[in-house]
């Protein structure tokens, strides 16, 4: 087969050049057209880490303390006068805050302890424990870390509100009907707390596992950070919801 | 074919295409964001496979299981689902 000998090859070069600059231009156009449609997700800052891995979270103990500390300073001022009359489950709680503030060497602790005598050595005795503990049984710490980090997870409410609001990963209408249902399990609370509704704390905490478990379940699978978060301040949120006080003081606010 | 006429059809046709391609994402969106209101609402539908849209937050939608539900928001900001 051969090329017919009355076409011009000069024109078959023109013709050829002028398809290569409309395909050149075609693919440029595409790729605009591409890049417009395609919309870049930002992380907002300070995303918590997933709520899975306990070691990392337990790893990244220190840079959480920080934004936890504000909160716990009303339960830390009280171990300077009876550390030893607080419940277990405080002081598992305070137990990190007070490690990160406490001086790394601990001899200088037991020196003034020896010194000022039987008061301070009742105060004393609790800050070069954890870690002659943690050197003995490791195990002790982490069991004590693992069931401290849910209590020191960062719970930011507005950043939660603000990225559920803007994420995409829930619809404009699902969106109103959840907060339909928010509005309505704190109007059970409010009812609770007012004597209104005869029910108990635990069976209110029914339905909000089935309302986490519904927002979840929206953002599992679009916005896992989020949910993330979410499943990270789950019982914090419940924290502020089943004591009187935090409830009245989030529902004034 | 001049170049510029070659230019101006290729961009008309590949923002026709993109055009019709976007309005076919919303409607799955849409969908998508239906389905799940009526799960929320604990009501069976599995699957809204059709919208008709009546107004601002106002649809009737038909279900992969035949139901049909009427989603609005009322006056009071609540999304409501009725079943037809």
């Amino acid at each position: 087969m051969t090329a017919p000998v009355f076409v011009d090859a000069k024109f078959i070069g023109a013709r050829r050049r002028r398809c290569g600059d409309a395909g050149r231009v075609g693919v440029i156009l595409f790729i605009l057209m591409l890049a417009s449609c395609g919309g870049v997700k930002s992380a907002p800052p300070g995303e918590p880490l997933p709520a899975g891995s306990n070691q990392a979270a337990s790893a990244a103990i220190a840079p959480v303390a920080p934004t936890v500390t504000p909160p716990t300073p009303p339960p830390s001022p009280p171990p300077a006068s009876a550390p030893t009359v607080a419940a277990q489950a405080p002081i598992a709680a305070v137990e990190p805050a007070e490690r990160l503030n406490a001086p790394s060497t601990p001899a200088p602790a037991s020196q003034p302890a020896a010194k000022s005598g039987a008061p301070a050595a009742k105060a004393n005795p609790k800050p070069p424990a954890p870690p002659a503990a943690a050197a003995q049984i490791p195990t002790k710490d982490v069991v004590a870390q693992n069931a401290a980090t849910p209590k020191a997870a960062p719970l930011d409410l507005t950043s939660l509100e603000t990225r559920l609001k803007e994420t995409q990963a829930i619809g404009f209408m699902t969106k109103i009907a959840l907060k339909n249902q928010v509005d309505d399990l704190l109007n059970q609370f409010r009812a609770f707390y007012a004597g209104k509704l005869k029910t108990t704390l635990a069976e209110l905490r029914r339905p909000y596992d089935l309302l986490v478990l519904k927002v979840l379940s929206l953002l599992q699978d679009s916005d896992p950070s989020l949910a993330a978060a979410i499943v990270a301040s789950r019982e914090a949120i419940w924290g502020i919801l089943s004591d009187r006080m935090k409830f009245a003081k989030f529902a004034s606010a | 074919m001049s170049k510029p006429v070659t230019v101006c059809a290729l961009t008309i046709s590949m923002t026709a295409f993109f055009t019709g391609l976007s309005l076919a994402a919303d409607d799955a969106a849409t969908r998508k964001d239906l389905t799940a209101v009526i799960a929320l609402h604990g009501l069976p539908c599995g699957e809204v496979v059709s919208v008709k849209t009546q107004g601002d937050n106002d649809h009737m939608v038909t279900c992969k299981d035949k139901n049909r539900y009427h989603i609005f928001i009322n006056s009071a900001g609540r999304v409501v689902v009725e079943k037809q």
